[in-house]
């Protein structure tokens, strides 16, 4: 390698003080006010079904766990075997044999949070990565008591105990790159549904 | 090459009718949705708000580098820096070397095109997979993106059948859905076997050392989650202080983009892999590209340029891209932008005569989600072009024949007869001086009367 690195480093921030210095250092402008909706959960239904995101309505007659095999085992195709996140309680996990991401119908998670404004998900790296992106369906449970109404208030509150990463799901995959026309499980999951808890 | 810029636009014109009927159906499509995405907002405001966080961050920039810097090592990230782009591939080269990397995958992004990464990793014997559908298309093809934010959308349906046809044995009238499965098929094995991912980066948060990337596919998602080692490339003008800002950020720029109110993947990526469970990689490494930024910090004015965010709208909104697409412009940044931020990049000398394609109609402008001047910085290179004599010698000597005709009032009673009995551009292009004006340029007809002779006979 060349003689750059620590170099490189005080040659760039010299350079950018400088250019600072000469210019004057202008002042932030402080906070964005964006609007906080009245209903968080609404508003995050509106903004995520929009964007191709599904919510489901889970019977709550029934236990969960039971409810999520039978809705996962009527969806077409099938789903036969499923990854969960290990962050998902056993309540919420269906009963289905676990197999590996890449293999799995379907993947199980839970979110941390959700966000109204701009209809996200918020899908911390303690769960695992691949359930969240490999099989061509995500369930994720959202606790309905954690949908902000703003991603500033998420991202604030995120800073406790921040991950080495975090997804933010706002949709299915998708891509309108051959042709103008718009497909969906491109990459990632083709089908994001959320269930409320 | 970007002097060869007319020449290559009358020869896309000419040649390539297809591109044209693309890149505008597109672009307008992208303007559009922008329109709409700012109309849901309170749009002014918000744009008002992200020129001051940007004002803000480029003239403390010393400050946030250093913080996202101590931010990323406390992470477990390493943090690199490169005075230019040699630089930077080598410093790539170098940790794929170190790792033993057989494949690469990647994620969109414009600053590996600016360093011109792939050929290096290529010459250095390491596969090298475009994984974003319309990279991966380009990649096929050997050709560079065209366009920010759709780099393949000069392409038709047809041009990607046939190439899918041919390379990955698909229907030769296969349906968009077809094809998309047919490229993810391949994608996916490439995420599974690759060795490292390798993406840039949208914005770098100070405060967390967080590298943010914004995206449709989920590609980004897997580059910088199933391969081993992330490196992630980013220009240092890509710093935001705090997450509270990204949070606007990432909003704000989606709507520029593609008018969504968020992309339907953000990565937030602080460090490598540490929690148990975490499947992510054991390594991130953040490269910090210099590559004539800081030359354009310094200029007067030129640093407002730095603002850019590269959502392309401003690309959606020009008349004059929509014409030719990015090809023509012969450097990875295109259209508006390009053409303002070339120049301090690369060079005015180098980057002529971009400063001047364009009719300065201001769409740009007004698009602009960090509000850059783009039509007012176009006039400084095009004055700095011509202080150091840059522009054509035929333009210099016509402007200093106008400058000599307005400055003597007989010679101007004289022209202004000629002129209002020209009639057409077509007799224009014809006379010297003139002539060289009116080349790439329709002229209005004249009036048969000059102003002088309306002002004796007594105008409102």
């Amino acid at each position: 390698m060349r003689a750059g690195g620590e170099g490189s480093r005080e040659r760039i921030l010299a350079r950018v003080a400088r250019a600072a210095a000469s210019r004057g250092r202008l002042s932030h402008p402080g906070a964005l006010a964006t609007p906080a909706g009245a209903d968080p959960v609404a508003g995050f239904v509106k903004c995520f079904t929009s964007s191709g995101g599904e919510v489901v309505k889970a019977d709550r007659g029934r236990p969960a766990n039971e409810w999520l095999t039978d809705f996962l085992q009527a969806l077409e195709p099938e789903v036969v075997g499923v990854a969960v996140g290990p962050e998902v309680p056993a309540d919420l996990r269906p009963r289905l044999p676990d197999v590996a991401a890449a293999h799995a119908g379907a993947g199980i998670s839970v979110a941390w949070g959700a966000v109204s404004e701009s209809g996200s998900l918020i899908l911390p790296s303690t769960g695992t990565r691949a359930v969240q992106l490999l099989p061509p369906v995500h369930v994720v449970w959202v606790p309905e008591g954690r949908v902000f109404a703003r991603m500033e208030d998420a991202l604030r509150e995120l800073l406790d105990g921040l991950p080495a990463a975090v997804g933010l799901h706002s949709g299915p995959s998708k891509s309108a790159d051959i042709g103008r026309t718009v497909v969906t499980g491109v990459h990632g999951p083709g089908r994001c549904m959320v269930v409320f808890i | 090459m970007i002097r060869d810029y007319a020449a290559r636009s009358r020869e896309i014109i000419r040649d390539e009718p297809g591109v044209r009927e693309a890149v505008t159906g597109a672009t307008i499509a992208f303007d559009e949705k922008r329109r709409k995405g700012y109309a849901e907002v309170d749009a002014d405001a918000w744009r008002r708000w992200a020129e001051g966080v940007k004002n803000h961050t480029l003239t403390h920039l010393d400050h946030y580098l250093t913080e996202a810097e101590a931010r990323l090592q406390a992470n477990g990230a390493q943090v690199h820096w490169a005075a230019d782009a040699a630089e930077a591939r080598e410093i790539v080269i170098g940790l794929a070397t170190r790792r033993a990397v057989a494949s690469v995958v990647k994620g969109k992004s414009m600053v590996t095109e600016e360093i011109d990464l792939n050929p290096s990793l290529e010459a250095a014997g390491i596969e090298v997979i475009e994984t974003d559908l319309g990279e991966y298309v380009l990649q096929l093809l050997e050709e560079p993106p065209s366009h920010i934010l759709g780099p393949a959308l000069h392409k038709s349906l047809r041009q990607v059948q046939d190439l899918f046809a041919e390379r990955l044995n698909t229907a030769p009238d296969g349906d968009p859905d077809t094809l998309a499965r047919a490229a993810r098929e391949v994608l996916r094995n490439a995420f599974i076997d690759a060795d490292m991912g390798i993406t840039g980066a949208n914005f770098l948060v100070a405060e967390t050392g967080t590298v943010a990337l914004i995206e449709n596919e989920g590609n980004i998602r897997l580059t910088t989650s199933l391969p081993r080692v992330h490196v992630a490339v980013v220009g240092i003008e890509k710093l935001l202080p705090r997450m509270t800002d990204l949070a606007g950020f990432l909003q704000l720029t989606a709507r520029a983009a593609t008018g969504q109110p968020i992309g339907c993947f953000v990565s937030l990526i602080q460090g490598p892999a540490a929690d148990p469970g975490d499947d992510g990689p054991e390594e991130v490494h953040v490269v910090l590209v210099d590559n004539g930024r800081t030359d354009v910090l310094a200029h007067e004015h030129a640093w407002e340029a730095l603002r850019c965010v590269r959502c392309g709208a401003c690309l959606n909104a020009c008349p004059v891209y929509r014409q030719t697409g990015g090809h023509a412009y012969g450097h990875v940044y295109s259209g508006p932008i390009g053409s303002v931020l070339d120049p301090g990049l690369l060079g005015l000398h180098e980057a002529m005569p971009l400063p001047f394609a364009s009719s300065l109609c201001g769409a740009c402008q007004d698009a602009c989600p960090v509000r850059i001047p783009i039509p007012e910085l176009l006039l400084e290179w095009r004055k700095e072009a011509q202080d150091e004599g840059l522009t054509p010698w035929k333009e210099r000597a016509a402007l200093a024949g106008l400058a000599s005709v307005a400055t003597r009032p007989g010679l101007y009673r004289l022209a202004g007869r000629i002129g209002s009995r020209l009639g057409t551009t077509g007799a224009a292009r014809a006379l010297p001086m003139l002539g060289e004006w009116a080349r790439d340029r329709a002229l209005p007809k004249p009036s048969p009367r000059t102003f002088r002779q309306l002002w004796r006979e007594g105008i409102e």
